[in-house]
């Protein structure tokens, strides 16, 4: 049963796809090496979820993921589990499966019941794991990984006589095992194309749930790949419009922009409550969220232009919010309203709201260096240079100095040679969001002093945050940053300016209007997202890319 | 500040735009900037007061009764009230005394029910004479001439009563209530009546006062404004410390459309403060157990915002009903049969003495006190029910 | 003595696991010879273990503040303002002056190159590159295979990335932030009591164990799938599963009665939210002084033998409330007061650091163990990433090693180091704790040569 509405979507998707394929043709490219990557905390919790149901807790430390060329999720691809690390991923195992087998759990995820409730039975069990072990694998599991399992579960069910307890074991096995913890990439030879490789189905099915779901297939898609639906283009853009028009890619790329835009700092965010008494716990929240509904309702509900994300003043806002951006709030708490700032508010675009602005300061004070050197690393993916080692701070912090404002200390700062050519890079802009504060309050003065909010962004001048909202809209970099990013994001793999295939998709994401869904659909359509370079390139070169 | 020139300018066109939504109430904050700098005079000039008109709106965090206490307590030279439970125990004999372990047992808080008949004497504070409750005696106190003479002669809306000299040197300060109260531990500042008032306010979120200024021209002097006073329906939040946050929404509290309280008064603003006229007021009251619709006859409030705008402090004064204070003091006593250190029939028989204000049409006798008041409030939206977002906070 | 490891002895792969990594070689677990028998038995006739931890602090001293210089190594540590804290642990400590961190050219990379260069042997390349894996993690590789956790990584700043301790870049354990969920971990249902009488081995530890058998035999599948990097992570993932059915297989023995282990209190909630985070300097003051009980605690009862403790990030955001300059900022922001001669704020967050590790320390000598206490069987490594902050000088970082290593090592010493790489003293921990080790580091930071001023 296909809802008309689904038909609809599937249908305009189809439309936009055949529409696209007028434009530019995709550049012949090597392919993405091979790799494995570790499921990230949110991956592994949304695969939990989707197979058990959000009632199942997960609790638990995941080892971090560490940034590489922008993201997290390309840092994945690097990173294993260590000894502290996997302590943890046994317990989660052991918790989630209790929970899965628990008196309260197991009518309704387990299909079946055994024939004693205190002994094993290889039938129900048997049939528990396939059905639970290909949403966890990704790919039907193998006979030999059937028959351990059932060893396990068996050697449980007779030792604690009880075959839920078995079953528990079982699942524990499949959860703690590398086949759920990392994605793999497997290649197989082309039939097409002798002497060539291209990535098994199931691997195609998981770089695309991933890349658009930012969690595992699901029973359909892993169907069409069992069929070989996904080996056809035709196949391919049909799972591809339907899961661009499912709103689980609202999940997937809300987890894209988070890494984007690295609102992984909220999770250690902190600001001084004595300062900036309003901005507390949820407050924090309740801005990532906004900034998250912002960024969805633009770039996936109204399809909108993503560079209009810079200059949008329209927004959502909750109680909490409005404390900190002082602001009435007409619904009760806990609600969220659709909002419009005003133009006199100066906010446009969600580098004035407050997550951007309160991640990118100190706990007790804005700082336009960190801002400034946000936007151009997570907005424009440039590379600001790490700090030289020996400077001497001490006269531009001075109480009693006549530099009142930041931006007399950071001009006091910028005579030194050896900071100045960072601060010229980072410091027109932050210094253009000094009129919010360090929790994101709009101001005027600091210390007394007016703010002067003008500055630079490439040559482009402007007087306050709105007009760099402007330059922003209007920078290049913006654009082709996303697409990049994107691309990263999708293969695993970072992008070089001069790739052939990220400046195809640069240039037919400007033709099609800067619209985010299109871009996600040219990826995922595109040869390149699954290209496999020849066997005897095929293994890895991230090492030395991640050096 | 040539740099900075053309941002004013803009921000001024702004201003100047009509507006179909709520006020701009940003607007203070640039006016404020504009007039700390050398651009004052585009502040002066008209058309930029002539744009908008504003609505300030605060929340009253603190209501408590104005006490003066000098340094010596020499206010109350008899010193401060004994309790009922005290006056219980001064009449009983050593052998009552020795037995009241017994009594106890058996009874709950017997010293409320010392009635001639064993009445509860909060209920019925004629069955019992108590000693005539420690009234102040000094002469200095909070509040506002609210009788316009200054010797306490009966006029045709008051009766005799002696003054005080304000605080600020005012003459002809009326304020009954303090005489009543200003030497009754539990209403001082280190008493807990009004403490806990406030604190069950804070943390149940009923009997929230809140109060609009609109029609605002001028932040700093304006000729006319009204200030209307509703009742939230909104807890406050607050901060991790426990602080209430500024900036907060609240909504009114509506009954068939129309709000449930709302008495509106006039006023002006004069050097940044708010001054009203006087007039009528019902205000929402919860504490210490009680809920009052409360009256407040003739009442003027004094408002001074803070420079932050975040705040305000004020006075309030006018004639609060004997029956209705008498009402709150006798309900808490069941609350609190063990704390609170008044006796009701010393608070009764004073009360009706010491009433100056609105004489009984038949008996002749004051049927009101004077009295001030001094509250605390921070900014806060006021939803009117059509209330948009989209409107800043006034600074 | 037993060495506690499953049947399928899964040294040998956990050694291939390590190989690649770092520049050094290793050894099976350390030689008992080190032990000298003074004292340092259990009640029951064993060995008393000797354990190794680190504890970091961010910024450093301020030079002249923390000891007064010497020209030459000697025993005797003069603790200055900033050091005050220690000088009644002062005869179980050992200064290290005057130590260096050459980067050969490489940028100092400002509160990171430091810990890196001090703690891996080798200066970084880039500013979050770890170049080989920490040289406590090579000390746990070789005694934290009999107890019940490999190693224990906390942090008192409530951030889980505030570790220094990691294999390689990208393996860096996530640290423990909060005391309540850290006690649930150690001392919760699965902690066994060593002095209780009875003892059974529970059924569903041998079943986890099987569990993680049978994962372990993918590995061959999975080996053949992936390419050389990739396998990299594959083994580091084995290799980890490998030490945890070796810590289960300990779980099943019955422990040796440990007169020195006694299940501390729970810890109290550290704020209303339960959360134990923040950098407000009470709460981490408060949250590290929990964690130091619990730490101890962790060792005495051999949960683990090797620990990881931060105190405060290397870029240190401790603050007090109220104050919109934190630690760091202070560090060079804040001007010299010219009477007393240092920014006298920074001086406070470093002495407040430096009362942070005598807290530490009180928790280890706190407990009676053997003839002794917990630190006397105890090396804690205590440094820091930076020697000035205010400049982000690498050289002359301070270093303090606390504890007598069950009698391997003098203490009371200050060492003079002479500009000599500090690997000097990474390399003598390693000895000491039994790693088989002849040289370690890179390039300038190379060395050969342990400080046998404070070997006994």
């Amino acid at each position: 049963m296909i809802s008309t509405k689904f038909k609809r979507a599937v249908l305009l998707a189809g439309l936009a796809l055949g529409l696209a394929a007028c434009g530019p043709k995709e550049p012949q490219t090597a392919g993405t090496p091979l790799g494995i990557r570790r499921l990230s905390e949110e991956q592994y919790r949304n695969v939990v979820a989707d197979v058990f149901g959000t009632g199942i807790v997960v609790s638990g430390r995941f080892d971090p993921m560490i940034r590489t060329d922008g993201l997290l999720a390309v840092g994945a691809w690097n990173t294993s589990i260590t000894p502290q690390g996997l302590v943890q991923y046994e317990e989660m195992a052991r918790n989630i499966a209790a929970q899965v087998v628990s008196d309260a759990n197991r009518e309704v995820l387990i299909p079946c019941k055994p024939a004693s409730a205190a002994a094993y039975d290889k039938v129900c069990a048997e049939q528990f794991f396939t059905k639970v072990g290909r949403l966890l694998y990704r790919r039907p599991m193998a006979a030999e990984e059937m028959t351990a399992t059932l060893k396990i579960t068996e050697a449980a069910s007779d030792s604690l006589k009880n075959f839920y307890d078995g079953v528990g074991f079982g699942l524990a096995r499949l959860l703690v095992s590398p086949d759920f913890l990392f994605v793999s990439d497997v290649a197989e030879a082309d039939p097409k194309n002798a002497g060539t490789q291209r990535l098994n189905a199931f691997s195609k099915a998981a770089r695309l749930s991933f890349f658009l779901w930012n969690s595992a297939p699901d029973d359909r898609l892993l169907q069409a790949a069992e069929k070989g639906d996904l080996y056809t283009a035709k196949g391919t853009e049909r799972e591809v419009a339907r899961m661009i028009a499912s709103p689980r890619l609202k999940t997937g790329m809300r987890a894209f922009f988070s890494d984007m835009y690295g609102f992984d700092a909220f999770n250690v965010l902190e600001k001084d409550a004595t300062i900036y008494p309003a901005f507390g716990q949820v407050a924090a929240q309740d801005a990532k969220e906004q900034t998250l509904r912002t960024i969805t309702d633009l770039v996936l509900k109204q399809d909108g232009d993503y560079r209009d994300l810079f200059t949008t003043r329209k927004t959502y806002m909750t109680r909490p919010l409005g404390r900190v951006y002082e602001i009435r709030v007409t619904t009760p708490d806990g609600v969220w309203e659709p909002y419009e700032f005003p133009i006199e508010s100066r906010r446009a675009g969600i580098q004035s709201q407050l997550s951007l602005l309160a991640l990118n300061s100190h706990p007790g004070r804005s700082s336009p260096t960190l801002r400034g050197k946000a936007i151009r690393t997570y907005l424009l993916c440039q590379r600001v240079p790490d700090p030289p080692g020996d400077v001497d701070f001490s006269k531009f912090g001075d109480p009693d100095s006549p530099n009142k404002t930041a931006r007399d200390r950071l001009t006091a700062h910028s005579t030194m040679p050896a900071c100045a050519g960072c601060h010229k890079i980072t410091d027109p802009i932050g210094l253009a969001m000094e009129n919010f504060d360090g929790a994101g309050t709009f101001r005027t003065s600091e210390d007394g002093t007016p703010i002067d909010s003008s500055g630079d962004l490439d040559g482009v001048r402007y007087d306050d945050p709105v007009g760099l909202a402007k330059a922003l809209h209007d920078s290049p970099a913006v654009a082709a940053c996303v697409v990049n990013r994107l691309a990263s994001y999708a293969t695993g793999q970072p992008t070089a300016q001069s790739d052939k295939w990220v400046n195809f998709l640069r240039e037919d994401f400007a033709s099609n209007g800067y619209r985010v869904k299109n871009l996600l659909q040219r990826i995922a359509t595109s040869d390149a997202f699954v290209a496999v370079p020849p066997p005897a390139a095929a293994t890895s070169t991230k090492q030395a890319s991640a050096q | 500040m040539d740099a900075l020139a053309p941002i004013y300018v803009k921000v001024l066109l702004h201003l100047r735009l009509p507006n179909p939504g709520p006020p701009v109430m940003r607007a203070t904050s640039i006016l404020k900037l504009l007039c700390a700098t050398a651009a004052i005079v585009l502040c002066a000039t008209p058309h930029v007061g002539a744009a908008e008109k504003k609505t300030l709106g605060f929340a009253v965090t603190k209501w408590n009764t104005a006490v003066y206490e000098g340094k010596f307590m020499d206010e109350c030279p008899e010193g401060l009230n004994p309790s009922n439970k005290d006056i219980w125990w001064s009449k009983l004999n050593w052998e009552q005394r020795r037995k009241t372990p017994d009594i106890l047992a058996t009874q709950r808080s017997p010293w409320n029910f010392r009635g001639e008949h064993g009445e509860d004497v909060c209920v019925a504070p004629t069955s019992v004479k108590d000693p005539p409750l420690r009234i102040v005696k000094g002469g200095v106190s909070f509040g506002m001439n609210l009788d316009g003479n200054t010797d306490g002669a009966a006029t045709a809306k008051t009766c005799k009563h002696e003054n005080f000299t304000g605080v600020d040197g005012t003459a002809g300060v009326d304020n009954q209530m303090y005489r009543l109260f200003g030497c009754v531990y539990a209403w001082r500042s280190n008493g807990h009546i009004e403490q806990n008032a406030n604190s069950h306010r804070l943390s149940s979120g009923l009997g929230m006062i809140l109060i609009e200024i609109s029609d605002v021209d001028d932040m700093r002097n304006d000729d006319h404004v009204d200030v209307t006073f509703y009742r939230g329906l909104d807890p406050f939040a607050t901060d991790s410390a426990g602080h209430v946050l500024p900036f907060s929404s609240y909504r009114i509290d509506m009954e068939n459309g129309k709000p449930r309280y709302g008495d509106k008064v006039a006023g002006k603003i004069v050097d940044g403060a708010i001054v009203t006229e006087t007039g009528n007021v019902h205000l929402p009251f919860f504490g210490n157990y009680q809920y009052m619709n409360q009256e407040i006859r003739d009442l003027r409030l004094k408002l001074s915002i803070a420079p932050d705008g975040k705040t305000a402090k004020g006075d309030v004064g006018g004639y609060y009903s004997v029956e209705q204070i008498y009402r709150y003091v006798s309900g808490m006593l069941g609350a609190f049969p063990n704390t609170t250190q008044f006796s009701c029939p010393g608070i009764y028989v004073a009360a009706h003495e010491l009433a100056d204000g609105y004489p009984d049409a038949k008996t002749g006798e004051c049927t009101m006190l004077s009295s001030a008041f001094k509250l605390e409030a921070v900014a806060a939206f006021i939803n009117h029910p059509e209330a948009k977002p989209s409107q800043q906070a006034a600074r | 003595m037993t060495v506690l490891l499953p049947k399928s002895a899964p040294r040998r792969a956990l050694l291939r696991g390590l190989l690649g990594g770092g520049a050094t070689t290793l050894a099976l677990p350390f030689l008992d010879c080190f032990l000298d028998g003074n004292g340092t038995a259990l009640a029951a006739g064993a060995a008393l273990p000797v354990r190794f931890g680190t504890w970091f602090w961010g910024l450093g001293h301020t030079p002249g503040f923390g000891v007064t210089d010497k020209k030459a190594s000697g025993p005797g540590i003069d603790f200055l303002t900033e050091c005050q804290a220690l000088i009644p642990h002062k005869d179980k400590i050992n200064y290290f002056g005057y130590f260096n961190t050459p980067l050969d050219g490489r940028s100092n990379y400002t509160h990171f190159s430091g810990w890196v260069g001090s703690r891996t042997g080798t200066a970084p390349v880039t500013g979050d590159e770890v170049p080989a894996p920490t040289f406590d993690l090579l000390i746990a590789d070789v005694i934290g295979t009999r107890s019940r956790f490999k190693t224990i990584d906390v942090s008192a700043t409530g951030n889980p990335r505030d570790s220094y301790s990691a294999r390689n870049t990208n393996s860096r354990s996530a640290a423990e932030v909060s005391p309540i969920s850290f006690y649930a971990r150690l001392f919760g249902p699965e902690f066994v009591d060593p002095n209780k009488g009875d003892f059974t081995p529970d059924p569903r530890i041998m079943l986890r164990q099987s569990v993680l058998s049978s994962v372990a035999e993918d590995r061959q599948k999975l080996t053949k799938l992936v390419g050389a990097s990739d396998k990299a992570q594959l083994d580091e993932y084995f290799t980890s599963i490998r030490e945890l059915e070796g810590q289960l297989a300990l779980q099943l023995q019955k422990p040796e009665p440990n007169l020195a282990c006694q299940l501390p209190p729970k810890p109290a909630e550290t704020n209303i939210d339960g959360q134990a985070t923040g950098v407000l300097i009470d709460t981490v003051k408060s949250n590290h002084a929990a964690f130091a009980k619990l730490m101890a605690m962790a060792v005495a009862c051999n949960q683990a033998a090797t620990f990881n403790m931060v105190f405060s990030a290397s870029l240190s955001q401790l603050r007090k409330a109220g104050e919109s300059a934190n630690h760091h900022s202070l560090s060079h922001e804040e001007p010299r007061d010219p009477k007393i001669g240092c920014q006298p704020q920074t001086s406070w967050f470093n002495a407040r650091s430096m009362d942070a590790l005598a807290v530490f320390v009180d928790a280890f000598a706190g407990i009676r163990e053997g003839a002794g206490t917990l630190l006397d069987n105890t090396l804690i490594f205590a440094g820091s990433e930076t020697s000035f902050a205010r400049v982000h000088s690498v050289d002359n970082i301070p270093v303090m090693t606390v504890g007598k290593a069950g009698g391997r090592i003098k203490t009371g010493m200050h060492i003079v180091g002479n500009g000599d790489p500090i690997t000097r003293i990474g390399l003598t921990m390693m000895k000491v704790m039994g790693v088989q080790v002849d040289k370690w580091g890179t390039k300038s930071l190379q060395t050969g040569k342990t400080i046998n001023e404070i070997l006994v």
